[in-house]
């Protein structure tokens, strides 16, 4: 069966014999974006989390039936070195990483909640960012997440300015 | 303890390549027995020296055309920055910017991999002196060519930001290796004095931070080949469950599957997808023989003091008297703790003819190598193990068999073969930090002075039967290296003390995990010595204070408990609902006290802030220290605070996040202040000792406030 | 009902001995099928078959009387500090659909369902009997104002209700356990019980 979709505004048409496939071994092994991580299969450390037409997915538990005809962001999508997404220009800022490997998926959780709730409080931080990271790195990520959201409001006014 | 150690002049090696300027640099480093050496270091609490390969010269650096120098590090990358204090450490020495250096991890085909190990929190301070003096004896390489190739005296060259000038003429130092094939020797240089370093001790961003921000960089579960398969091995569900028989023939029918590969001691399937792989590997009937329905119950009883085999590892003055009502006894335990990485062990195995490459995410790189060489029959140099980035390490990555696996299995389809654990598979086939029991007792004088002091403590393997400890070593130290981490009495001062550690073997796989029995002897230690500052009525800290001998690791611990005791605030009274506790320990020869702040909501303990003070010595980048310290607190506080590995039936469980409580952004402290000391002119181990001390703190800070003990991890209100 | 215990034990243990004496599968055993006369339930009878399956867990975890969705068989709180949220549906960000979509997925064992979500705080269930909670779904101060009609339809055609029977399986590929009654019966007992009037019975 042929299902497609965008992916970081590309469209793809993939082949595949099992819909039930999940997203993540589609955009891992068909498409080569190696960015979104298996950490669990089971939905539960969001180490796989990526967009859905703008809404954050754990991707190991999302058939890749269902996004047929939407669109789907990854982390090699949401910025680049040139052009960081406020997220990763303040993960960047605040040097967050240890080994990296929970990271894309914190920051993708992280970009989808500042669209809904561009100033989180504490509370909404603790209720939405519910990926795990072993390394520990929860101190620096709610420093980033709020510092995200300077970065973004400071990229809206300047956009408004210029319109 | 710490020998001289020379670079051999006699060998140096010279490589062409592409995009490379023509040369490396390159040495092999000489060592004196380093296994045993080590071995002891540890045994006393020190740390571990990086144990390179001692026989055969090895490529550090290439110098690239576009005079980018490419550092080969023996020490993998886990998350806790040695690539970045590396990369200080050679531009420093090497007199080139810091953005000149990249650091990648050495292959086993380009020699130079560790000899034992990435693990010991010992990669920046075991490479501190001969990572230095390699890049500095380049560096003079580079001057005595320059002169060479500009015609001057050798006296006239200098060096600066990657560049050799002379008589108002400059080259890169790519140009200057550019067709050089033979190097001349020199002697290894002296070290520059710290002070005048520019990137050592400063907070230089990781080097792989943007590449991890941006979804980049390669772990294990990344690698990929053309024409690549899946595969999966079938594995048991109990513990100590042994292969008895194996009905493949549905697997072998299932959509995909390219082949069954049924060996002595596995079974496996390769399938074209992922998904493939493991629907067949759940479709092979296996009958397992599952000799037993343990519980926790069982493991706690067998987990008591007193059972298995004792050996005094400290002693000091006069045993406590059994009957003396003067003494104080409290008995602690710690439950079974999983390593709960989050990049699942994976590894990507490609066989074709007698040459085979293993991409993996390791910490023993030699040691696969070997066993991969070992299974297929070929000499070692046939098998090139490329390591990549950890999804996290923390010991869970100091055995990596699996690589063995997907090798056979790439061998029987003739096609490269990726396999990695199912997160089910993860948990009940973790090699786990073993549970523990301590009975501690203690006994005051009317002063209420600590007269005595006495550690005895069970544990399981952890470092007894690792491929990291040759079998004949256990017997000769007569106890595990591993478990016995923090298990000593820090307090020397007290004139009656000693250490006892018993050992029983269990009926699952435990070993390495971050920092050992660091964790939960510190918190046995520390929550009594709290109990028994309480009983004298006295401060926690001079309390403390009073036992400590006036050694210099005495002093050190001294200043960082008064550090963190200040910077915290610390006090006994209850303010605004919330009170502190005090822990400190020392690991591997680096001493650490916390502070932590708690309240009780909801009757569950929220930690609000923790203060860490840490004598690493020379921090090479305190930024990254900070991060380990931070990390290390959260890490210790899920361990002590949430998680833990149930024995049901004879199974081990949970399988997954969840279920296995840990910390979450929700219940990381919204407020680490780390505070750094220098108590020692070279970089000590940074990337466990922070972990000692949190259970305690958090405990001690508990007992403020409601006056009741917590005696069990994970800590739990009744 | 008694008769018909009787003979099902007998024709149990004449299997049971048939198979253990000729070791061989035992011949099918035809029983006779009773009327519908013989079935008919009672509105009372109607009523303990339908609660028998509003009271099984597969619908009281999303009926919770706090914020938070329960799991599982042992009706555990929901991992990870999921909540209820502002709209029944999770957080603001990460929701429901973060991780349940319209089918149950056979590779996590994530459940799922059309319309994953709570019952509204006002349908609280957890902790109550089952008088009480057939009050409750019946009155249009907490039932979200339906109408009986409106009610049965709930129960027995919505895709999130009928999910139960379908419930999939779990995150180790077990499957999970359905309510104690068979769809078909649960749903004649609904329409029996809605029929006569469905007359709460006193407790």
């Amino acid at each position: 069966m042929s299902i497609s979709f965008k992916v970081n505004g590309e469209s793809h048409t993939v082949k595949i014999d099992d819909v039930n496939t999940p997203l993540l071994w589609v955009v891992r092994d068909i498409l080569n974006l190696k960015g979104t991580k298996f950490g669990c299969g089971k939905a539960a450390c969001g180490a796989c989390t990526l967009h859905v037409d703008g809404e954050a997915v754990r991707s190991c538990s999302y058939a890749v039936k269902f996004v047929e005809g939407k669109e789907v962001t990854t982390i090699e999508g949401l910025g680049n070195k040139e052009n960081p997404h406020p997220v990763q220009q303040a993960w960047i800022e605040e040097v967050v990483p240890q080994c990296g490997y929970c990271q894309p998926g914190f920051i993708m959780a992280t970009a989808a909640l500042l669209k809904k709730v561009p100033y989180p409080t504490d509370e909404d931080i603790d209720n939405n960012i519910i990926n795990v990271c072993r390394c520990g790195t929860y101190y620096r990520m709610r420093k980033a997440i709020k510092r995200a959201a300077e970065l973004s409001s400071e990229n809206m006014e300047t956009e408004t300015q210029k319109s | 303890m710490v020998e001289k150690k020379k670079i051999s002049r006699r060998k140096f090696l010279v490589r062409g390549g592409l995009g490379t300027a023509g040369v490396l640099a390159v040495g092999a480093y000489i060592f004196r027995n380093p296994i045993r050496r080590s071995i002891l270091n540890m045994v006393n609490t020190m740390e571990m020296s990086y144990m390179g390969e001692t026989k055969n010269p090895m490529v550090w650096f290439e110098i690239l055309k576009n005079n980018t120098i490419l550092l080969h590090s023996p020490k993998v990358e886990m998350g806790q920055g040695t690539f970045t204090s590396l990369a200080q450490m050679a531009a420093d020495e090497l007199e080139v910017p810091f953005d000149r250096v990249e650091v990648v991890h050495a292959a086993t085909a380009t020699g130079n991999i560790d000899g034992m190990s990435t693990g010991g929190s010992t990669s920046v301070s075991g490479l501190w002196q001969p990572l230095r003096e390699l890049a500095a004896t380049m560096r003079e390489m580079i001057k005595v060519q320059a002169a060479v190739k500009l015609g001057v005296d050798i006296g006239s060259i200098t060096v600066k930001e990657g560049m050799v000038s002379a008589d108002g003429r400059s080259m890169t130092y790519a140009e200057v290796a550019e067709g050089v094939t033979e190097w001349p020797e020199v002697d290894v240089p002296k070290l520059k004095p710290v002070s005048s370093y520019k990137f050592v001790g400063k907070p230089i961003p990781r080097i792989d931070l943007e590449d991890k921000v941006f979804g980049t960089p390669m772990f294990g579960m990344d690698a990929s080949a053309p024409n690549m398969l899946y595969g999966a091995v079938a594995r048991p569900t109990k513990i100590g469950a042994t292969f008895v028989s194996a009905d493949t023939s549905k697997a072998a029918e299932m959509p995909g599957v390219v082949a069954v590969v049924e060996e002595s001691d596995f079974v496996g399937v390769v399938a074209e997808t992922y998904q493939q792989a493991e629907n067949a590997k759940n479709a092979i009937s296996i009958e397992w023989d599952a000799p037993n329905n343990l519980t926790t119950a069982d493991i706690e009883s067998m987990m008591t003091v007193g059972n298995g085999k004792s050996t005094i590892i400290q002693k000091e003055g006069d045993a406590i008297e059994e009957n003396d009502d003067r003494v104080e006894v409290l008995e602690f335990r710690s439950p079974i703790g999983a390593h709960a990485q989050i990049e699942p062990n994976g590894v990507l195995a490609s066989v074709e003819g007698d040459k085979v490459t293993i991409t993996i995410s390791t910490q023993v790189i030699g040691i696969t190598r070997t066993e991969v060489a070992q299974r297929l029959g070929l000499d070692e140099e046939n098998v090139n193990v490329i390591p990549t980035y950890l999804g996290g390490g923390f010991g869970r990555r100091l055995h990596t068999p699996h690589a063995v696996q997907a090798a056979v299995m790439s061998k029987a389809v003739g096609k490269p073969v990726k396999y990695f654990f199912t997160r089910k598979e993860e948990f009940q086939h973790d090699m786990f930090r073993p549970p523990t029991h301590h009975i501690v007792k203690g006994r005051l004088d009317p002063e209420g002075s600590l007269q005595s002091l006495e550690h005895h403590f069970v544990s399981g393997d952890v470092g007894n039967n690792s491929v990291l400890i040759p079998n004949f070593v256990p017997p000769i130290l007569g106890a595990d290296i591993g478990s016995i981490r923090g298990g000593f009495v820090q307090y020397t001062g007290v004139p009656n003390h000693r250490a006892v550690y018993w050992h029983v073997q269990l009926p699952f796989a435990t070993s390495w995990w971050r920092s050992l029995g660091l964790l939960a002897n510190t918190f046995a230690i520390e929550s009594f010595m709290d109990h028994m500052a309480h009983k004298a009525g006295k401060n926690a800290m001079d309390f403390r204070m009073a036992c400590i001998a006036d050694d210099e690791m005495g002093k050190r611990l001294k200043a960082t408990i008064m550090a963190a005791v200040e910077k915290a605030g610390y006090t006994e009274e209850v303010t605004n609902e919330r009170a502190m506790g005090l822990a400190a320990s020392v690991d591997a020869g680096t001493p650490c006290a916390q502070v932590a702040e708690v309240s009780i909501e909801d009757n569950e303990i929220v930690v609000h802030r923790v203060t860490v003070a840490l004598d690493p010595g020379i921090a090479v980048n305190p930024d990254q220290v900070r991060a380990q310290c931070e990390g290390c607190v959260i890490m210790g506080m899920s361990a002590a605070m949430h998680e833990q590995m149930f024995v049901e039936e004879g199974e081990l469980r949970p399988i997954i996040y969840g279920p296995y409580e840990m910390a979450f952004m929700k219940h990381a402290p919204k407020e680490i202040d780390v505070v750094l000391l220098q108590g020692i002119d070279r970089p000590g181990p940074v990337g466990e000792p922070p972990l000692g001390p949190i259970g305690a703190a958090v405990g001690n800070a508990v007992f403020r406030l409601t006056g009741k003990r917590l005696t069990k991890m994970p800590l739990r209100l009744p | 009902m008694k008769t018909q215990s009787i003979l099902f034990l007998s024709l149990f243990l004449v299997a049971v001995l048939l198979w253990a004496t000729t070791g061989r599968p035992i011949a099918p055993i035809y029983i006779e099928v009773p009327t519908d006369e013989e079935t008919a339930l009672s509105s009372e009878e109607a009523f303990h078959k339908m609660m028998d399956v509003l009271t099984h867990e597969r619908c009281v975890n999303c009926h919770p009387s706090d914020n938070v969705p329960k799991q599982g068989d042992d009706s555990h709180p929901h991992y990870f500090g999921i909540g209820r949220g502002e709209h029944n549906s999770g957080y603001q960000a990460t929701n429901c659909t973060t991780c349940h979509q319209t089918e149950n997925n056979p590779y996590s064992g994530v459940p799922g369902a059309p319309e994953w979500s709570l019952a509204p705080h006002s349908m609280r269930w957890e902790g109550l009997n089952r008088f009480e909670i057939a009050e409750s779904m019946m009155d249009p101060e907490r039932n979200g104002g339906r109408t009986p009609e409106e009610t049965l339809h709930h129960l027995t055609e919505h895709e999130l209700v009928l999910w139960a029977w379908t419930p999939g399986v779990d995150a180790e590929g077990n499957l999970r356990e359905p309510p104690p009654v068979p769809l078909d019966e649960y749903r004649g007992a609904v329409e029996k019980w809605f029929e006569e009037g469905h007359k709460i019975p006193s407790k």
